[in-house]
């Protein structure tokens, strides 16, 4: 196994502690986040490929657990942010957590721009223009 | 067509633009030099997935995180807030939210009425019909009769639309009895102009690529060029030149490749935002005319910089209101709190502005209101929360001081071996007091509208959107750096039309009076344009 192979091993086993499976949503490994967008996530981020790869070195899979992650923080606050945004990255880019999640991304909405009148006429702004006047006179 | 413009404007952005049209189709032969490039909205972000990834490097807020070409860096190491800006043809409001508020008859006298920082030395019904105005050429949608401000015309597009959040709050706030308002927008809620209106995608700040979000490069540049204004894109201005009588004659700059160049203008008119216009002018100090910066003998170049102290208070519904979907922008606002109380410990206010929250990631990691959590308490944190939240956006008065300031760095420069722009700037005691009260009276509001839980952000230092005050307009040149027609005072052919003239900074976005603003300069210099003294 190359380096590269084996420090995207070692990433997918962290991943997999920092989103298991659990309450209805897949683990990172099930929807294979890592193997799927780890490069493309860092096309966009090209800066956290050192700090990414210190934290992989300095995380031994084998003892990892968030507690230990929420410590690497004060140990090296870069590699965490870059980890943390790496991991989370690749998971939210899967179709499948995304459907489970509910979120379609950012999609284009029609919608009637008229569609105020019907709360005006209704009395949604009726208390606020009740109260008259909030500004202060100047002269 | 001549060598020598009639104006030469440094800026192609907010200001820049929209004092370059009325110059031009006031008839006066119109260059500009901008340090970026035309933008190429098929690049922008928004419609991808990982549009959050290019958030947090290429679509950067922050000139220190995108590190673009175009882009200078600014030390921002002695300041509480990180400075926000984007270098292209519309300028910073290609990346701004686009909310659009006037300012308020007190915003312009803060001494009279609450004996803090000065007075304008014009007033609200001064900027009147330039707002009018303006707000037809931006294309603002918004309702008119806000019980908030005094009457004024209307809007020329419908409000965007509520939303699910908006319509919650409102509601709260009818029952609390406080003020709201739907937020005017400079973001179509229609067609207009040849333009296409907002698709609700929730991507303002990266980019609008359905051309919605009003920016000069559409608003303003098309009609500026065909008036005839020469726009040219990849200039870095480097220095105002001055002549033996201590006018403007031009300014240096210089082209990708580091040549300089000159260019010759009766007028100069510097529209680089109250970060880049007070660098320029520290830049252009020389020996002979102005050793402390040009315009400077006031001293008050770079000093009293404010930016709008910046908090976020977020709350989450029991069920989901799509809260990453509409216009980022602002779909309400409330002007409750906005003008001074005496029972309070501070004067003055905030306006807030009710926002979506994003996507996955800005919802998960550290970027608004929220921790981080890890392991299956993640999947927990995300069923209960995501998609069911809004966020108060709350922008504090920021009261000037001199000690906050712009100066160039003695160590530190650009791309060009330019010296950047170095900020020290501390959030004031008082500042603090009111992001406070303010704070805790939008935790009630959210309350109030049903949310359960509720989460705050206070003073986030990536906020430094609003960028004022760096030369401030007066009557006194001892006191001030420009008139009341933003005309400098020591040069009577410089005039200054972005953010850096405000005397005070309000409570609310800037762009809608930093464009009110430079409209009016541009309109009294086409009218003034025979009285105005010029270089030999």
């Amino acid at each position: 196994m190359s380096a590269a192979a084996l420090e995207a091993e070692r990433l997918r086993r962290l991943a997999d502690v920092m989103l298991p499976a659990a309450h209805g949503m897949p683990s990172a490994g099930d929807v294979s986040a890592i193997a799927a967008y780890l490069e493309r996530v860092l096309a966009w981020r090209d800066d956290l490929r050192a700090p990414l790869a210190r934290a992989v070195a300095d995380l031994d899979p084998e003892s990892f657990t968030v507690e230990r992650l929420a410590a690497y923080h004060g140990i090296d606050e870069e590699a965490y942010v870059a980890l943390t945004t790496v991991v989370a990255a690749c998971y939210y880019l899967s179709p499948v957590v995304r459907e489970r999640i509910g979120y379609p991304g950012q999609v284009a909405k029609t919608y009637d721009a008229f569609a105020y009148t019907a709360w005006v006429a209704e009395g949604l702004l009726d208390p606020v223009m009740e109260r008259g006047p909030i500004y202060r006179e100047a002269p | 067509m001549t060598d020598r413009a009639d104006a030469l404007i440094v800026g192609a952005g907010a200001s820049g633009g929209v004092a370059a049209r009325r110059l031009a189709e006031g008839g006066l032969d119109v260059v500009c030099l901008e340090q970026g490039d035309w933008p190429d909205r098929s690049a922008f972000p928004g419609t991808r997935p990982d549009w959050e990834l290019a958030i947090r490097r290429r679509w950067a807020l922050s000139p220190n995180v995108r590190r673009l070409p175009e882009d200078y860096p600014v030390n921002h190491d002695d300041s509480d807030i990180e400075p926000l800006m984007y270098n292209a043809v519309g300028g910073s409001m290609i990346i701004y939210a686009g909310t659009w508020p006037r300012m308020l008859p007190s915003d312009l006298r803060v001494r009279t009425l609450d004996g803090v920082a000065d007075d304008w030395p014009i007033c609200y019904d001064d900027l009147v019909p330039y707002y009018d105005a303006i707000d037809r050429e931006i294309g603002v949608s918004g309702l008119a009769g806000d019980p908030a401000y005094p009457p004024h015309a209307d809007y020329p597009l419908p409000p965007l639309p509520l939303g699910i959040a908006g319509r919650r709050v409102a509601e709260g706030h009818n029952r609390l009895g406080w003020h709201w308002w739907p937020e005017p927008n400079a973001i179509l809620s229609a067609p207009y102009d040849g333009r296409r209106p907002c698709v609700q995608r929730g991507v303002c700040t990266s980019g609008c690529a359905e051309g919605a979000k009003a920016s000069t490069d559409m608003t303003h540049w098309p009609r500026a060029i065909t008036a005839g204004a020469r726009l040219i894109t990849g200039a870095r201005v480097n220095r105002i030149t001055v002549g033996a009588g201590g006018l403007a004659t031009g300014a240096t700059w210089l082209d990708r490749d580091g040549v300089e160049h000159h260019q010759r203008a009766d007028v100069v008119l510097l529209a680089a935002n109250a970060v880049g216009s007070a660098r320029l002018l520290l830049l252009s100090a020389d020996d002979r005319h102005c050793p402390d910066g040009l315009a400077n003998s006031s001293g008050l170049v770079g000093r009293r910089l404010m930016m709008h102290p910046f908090s976020v208070v977020t709350g989450w519904w029991d069920d989901q209101v799509e809260g990453w979907q509409g216009q980022f922008g602002a779909s309400v606002t409330t002007y409750e709190f906005y003008e001074t109380d005496p029972d309070r410990d501070f004067v003055r206010g905030a306006k807030w502005a009710l926002s979506p929250v994003g996507g996955p990631l800005n919802h998960i990691l550290p970027m608004r209101a929220g921790n981080e959590v890890w392991g299956a308490d993640h999947h927990a944190l995300m069923a209960r929360t995501f998609g069911r939240g809004a966020s108060w956006a709350i922008f504090g008065e920021d009261l000037p001081e001199e000690s906050n300031r712009v100066e160039l760095d003695p160590d530190r420069t650009d791309g060009d071996g330019i010296p950047v722009p170095r900020m020290h700037y501390r959030i004031s005691e008082h500042s603090r007091r009111l992001m406070a009260f303010h704070e805790a009276r939008a935790a009630e509001s959210l309350e109030a509208s049903g949310c359960g839980d509720i989460g705050t952000a206070s003073m986030i230092p990536y906020s430094g959107w609003h960028l004022m005050g760096t030369a401030r307009m007066g009557a006194d040149p001892a006191t001030s750096v420009v008139n009341d027609r933003q005309q400098a005072h020591d040069v009577a052919n410089l005039y200054l039309l972005d953010g850096s003239v405000f005397v005070t900074s309000s409570g609310v976005n800037p762009t809608c009076t930093i464009t009110a603003l430079a409209l009016r300069t541009a309109d009294l210099l086409v009218r003034s344009r025979r009285r105005q003294e010029v270089p030999a």
